[in-house]
């Protein structure tokens, strides 16, 4: 079945199996190694993508329910301009890096809906998002320094 | 070059052997004086690679793409001990897709056991391994192989401890008289606790690819050491040395697990060469969760006598440890042996045979486990004898490590102590306890990190300095998101008076044949940066020569700093790129070697943390509030990274406190919450405050640096401080930990 899926603001016509998974299409038939799959299960964050800006487990989601739709990966927030990721490297908000491009996929989500988060906002966003390395501090900090707040 | 062999020992998570090393004398440089103005070294610099890994450009292990690649999965025993009574190879090898399987039978080509069994003795334990087109045909296939299994009882622990079914002898490490010392005390404590199986989790799973290019094998493997895989790969597959090239340039998590060539590169190297075409073999979730590897559970029992003054006069420590099949004993009594002065000690660890994979190495393997129990029974001692528990600590203090007898490089436990009592507010931890309007209870709890982390030899660098003053440092470090590469970018720096961006450090691959340790141990910073100095200090010296005769100077006139040549009389001021760039397509290149550690020392790495709890008395939720964490460690070259370091310690203890615990069903012996869903590792809702704080002050007995490593400290104290500031907040105290709210309320009842 030919799915139609604009990612990172190109259009791709797809011929897949309907349920497979979009970050299995993503990785492995687009080279988008970007998103990771940390558990396959949705319950781990990494594999985080934007749905017509909405964060969605990307390991859980049937390709054809991606039919139609624009779906923006961290690559494509790379290109788009790279605030929010200096923002993490400047905070030193990741460690060993994996589950990073999830962490900034939601916290991208976040921002969007909600420019000057709180703490606590910013936890009740980013707590689907493990960070084996525990770099949570710094994550929460790079959040605030990428929406222009104070970290300390 | 004047290079020597000598006789030194190297030591590796407590385990001391001799090696020989080659030493160069021109590699001793002075280490840097405490009062010495660093440009580079000790002030924050964010990760060389950053921008890579949060941009989503690095390539891990599994993100590896390579034409024609094949996708490997691996059949596993469902239950711990069983035995295949049928398997359809033939079903499975005709399934569309598939390119190759290999059985319990083989055909193997490699040397030595086979990976695959038809009689598995652990949960998980690889059966049979497929190689297909695409995931999805490896699926088909393995679901093709339909096996049967003969269901064997799984060896229970407690039966195993009583017919005393032990991996090895059970050891008893005994100094003076410890029965005498007991009897005779003044106060006593007996405290016994559990601590759970404690699963690594990496996000990136054990994962390896292999491509075969003629006789020569090239393999990226997810491991903390790629010439610990390159000889496993060797020696398994006929070849010497420079016929294997592992590659492990991003590695996303380890923390312990991931060793050598694993199976993964073993199955993955082998399908490839039958099939000649690359393969590979990356772990799922739940496949990691129960074979990935483990901190062993244990249940140990301590018994404290003291004289009135707080000074211990012995210490009795029986161990269990649930081992699995087998694996090295980890130094589970390293903590009653050594973390406080005590003439009269006995030590008995039973490593009991169970039906789970060999227990492997989890951050400070071994003394986490053994800090969590004798830190509480400490606290039980000082509430015994009226004291404050910092305070018993500090009257326990030793400044030799009591096993050799010999004194320790440097220790300042002492300071950790004092720092760590202010930043937490100690003197006011009493009025904690006084009622919330939350109905919350709140304590505060302390407890000591000792670790090893003096690293030492062998470790080498190069460095290669060319016309644009851009310096290469190439190390076989392999950064497994500790920011080690930044380091020795860093280091680099200071030494060749560059900016910082204008080195890069290199790692991860064993094509340049420079060595590096395994990222273990806490001995990447203490053993490779020093190299890294020293190969910097080479190409230095030789610059300065240059430039003598470039400039007209004597080379002992200039200074060389953020990328300038001065004369010390402020005459001459010229970019260093005035001198390098007359080298046109010519390097300057130097390389280092780790020498020796000094003889006649010990070296550790110690510190506190106090930690603040509240207990939700209603539903026996701990919530932990604020960890201070203050350790000694020498040096510290990145105080970014470190801290990072730190925080993520201490996150990882607040788990093993707190939630994580892997379950095993009795009756199959299988793992029952392999998942993320259900074996719970802290997000950041868990996050408490963390205030992070070093003594910092150079190791003046460790060559170069006087740095010593910092990635497994910060998990040592972290449980036992929590446990601790429970027992503060409630007066009570768990059996086991972790202290889910189940415990929590049977403790409370």
């Amino acid at each position: 079945m030919p799915v139609s899926i604009e990612v990172n603001g190109e259009a791709h016509v797809l011929d897949v199996e309907p349920s497979r998974r979009l970050l299995a299409v993503l990785r492995d038939d687009l080279s988008l190694t970007g998103t990771k799959h940390g558990c396959g299960e949705g319950a781990c964050g990494a594999c985080a993508v934007l749905l017509d800006g909405r964060p969605v487990a990307s390991c859980l989601l049937p390709v054809a329910s991606a039919d139609g739709r624009a779906v923006t990966t961290i690559e494509g927030l790379a290109r788009d301009g790279a605030a929010l990721q200096e923002a993490f490297v400047a905070e030193d908000a990741l460690q060993c890096g994996f589950c990073t491009p999830g962490q900034v996929v939601s916290a991208t989500a976040l921002l969007a809906s909600t420019p000057r988060p709180s703490r606590e906002e910013i936890r009740a966003a980013m707590t689907g998002n493990i960070c084996r390395c525990g770099a949570y501090p710094k994550i929460e900090r790079a959040i605030l320094r990428a929406s222009g707040q104070e970290t300390a | 070059m004047k290079p020597r062999l000598v006789k030194s020992q190297r030591e590796m998570e407590g385990r001391f052997e001799d090696v020989w090393v080659l030493v160069d004398e021109e590699d001793e440089v002075e280490t840097w004086p405490d009062e010495a103005e660093l440009q580079v070294v000790g002030s924050p610099a964010p990760r060389q690679d950053g921008l890579v890994r949060a941009g989503g450009a690095a390539r891990y292990t599994v993100d590896i793409q390579l034409a024609g690649m094949l996708h490997a999965l691996v059949l596993r025993a469902p239950v711990a001990r069983c035995r295949v009574t049928a398997l359809d190879l033939d079903s499975a090898r005709a399934t569309p897709g598939v390119r190759a399987v290999i059985g319990p039978e083989g055909p193997l080509t490699m040397n030595g056991d086979s990976p695959l069994t038809a009689e598995p003795a652990w949960a998980g334990q690889p059966v049979a391994v497929i190689a297909a087109d695409t995931p999805e045909a490896a699926t088909a296939g393995l679901a093709a192989l339909a096996p049967t299994f003969e269901v064997l009882p799984p060896l229970a622990l407690e039966a195993g401890l009583n017919e005393q079914r032990f991996t090895e002898d059970p050891r008893e490490t005994v100094r003076g008289d410890p029965d005498a010392a007991l009897a005779g005390a003044d106060a006593r404590v007996e405290l016994t606790c559990e601590t759970p199986a404690h699963v690594q989790s990496p996000l990136e799973p054990h994962a390896a690819v292999a491509r075969w290019e003629g006789d020569s094998l090239t393999a990226w493997v997810s491991t903390q050491g790629i010439f610990d895989a390159r000889r496993e790969l060797a020696r398994r597959f006929d070849l010497a040395p420079e016929q294997v090239r592992v590659i492990s340039e991003y590695i996303g998590g380890a923390f312990g697990a991931k060793q050598g060539a694993g199976t993964e590169a073993l199955l993955a190297a082998e399908l490839a060469r039958t099939t000649g075409r690359p393969v590979r073999l990356a772990l799922g979730r739940h496949e990691e969760q129960v074979v990935g590897g483990r901190r062993s559970w244990t249940r140990q029992t301590v018994t404290l006598g003291a004289r009135s003054d707080g000074t211990l006069a012995g210490i009795e420590l029986a161990a269990v440890v649930d081992m699995g099949v087998g694996g090295w004993i980890f130094p589970v009594a390293e903590p009653v042996l050594s973390i406080y002065a005590c003439e009269n000690v006995r030590a008995m660890v039973f490593p009991v045979r169970t039906s789970l994979r060999a227990q492997n190495a989890f951050r400070a393997p071994g003394v986490v486990e053994g800090v969590t129990v004798l830190e509480q029974a400490m606290d039980e001692l000082a509430a015994a004898l009226g004291l404050d528990p910092l305070e018993l600590r500090r009257r326990n203090h030793v400044d030799t490590d009591q096993g050799s007898g010999l004194p320790y490089s440097s220790k300042r436990l002492l300071a950790c102590y004092d720092r760590a009592a202010e930043l937490a507010g100690w003197d006011g931890r009493d009025a904690l306890r006084e009622p919330h309007a939350d109905g919350l209870l709140r304590g505060m709890g302390c407890a000591t990190q000792i670790w090893w982390g003096g690293g030492g030899p062998p470790a080498h660098a190069t460095v290669r300095l060319d016309s644009e003053a851009r310096a290469q440092v190439t190390t076989g470090i392999q950064d497994i998101g500790t920011g080690t590469l930044t380091s020795a970018r860093m280091v680099a720096a200071e030494e060749l008076g560059l900016p910082l961006e204008r080195v890069f450090a290199l790692g991860g691959d064993t094509l340049p044949n420079v060595y590096s340790p395994v990222s273990g141990g806490s001995m990447t910073t203490p053993a490779v940066m020093p190299a890294v100095r020293s190969a910097a200090g080479k190409v230095r010296r030789i610059l300065l020569s240059l430039a003598a005769d470039v400039l007209e100077i004597s080379a002992d006139d200039l200074e060389l700093s953020g990328g300038r040549l001065r004369s010390r009389d402020g005459a001459l001021d010229v970019d260093v790129v005035e001198v390098t760039g007359k080298l046109g397509n010519a390097t300057i290149d130097g390389s280092g070697a780790r020498g020796p550690n000094p003889e006649g020392f010990r070296v550790n790495t110690f510190g506190c943390q106090i930690a603040q709890v509240a207990v939700d008395p209603g539903t026996g939720v701990v919530r932990v509030e604020r960890v201070v964490a203050v350790h000694d460690v020498g040096r510290i070259v990145n105080p970014l990274a470190a801290s990072s370091q730190a925080e993520g310690g201490v996150l990882q203890g607040i788990g093993y406190a707190l939630s994580e615990e892997l379950v095993v069903d009795p009756t199959t012996g299988y793992p029952v919450n392999g998942h993320f869903d259900d074996y719970k590792v802290p997000t950041i809702a868990d996050m408490p405050e963390i205030v992070v704080d070093f003594v910092n002050v150079p190791d003046a007995n460790l060559p170069n640096l006087g740095a010593k490593g910092l990635g497994e400290p910060p998990i040592v104290p972290t449980a036992a401080a929590i446990a601790n500031a429970f027992a503060h907040a409630t007066g009570r105290r768990t059996s086991a930990v972790p202290l889910t709210p189940a415990r929590v309320l049977e403790a409370l009842a």
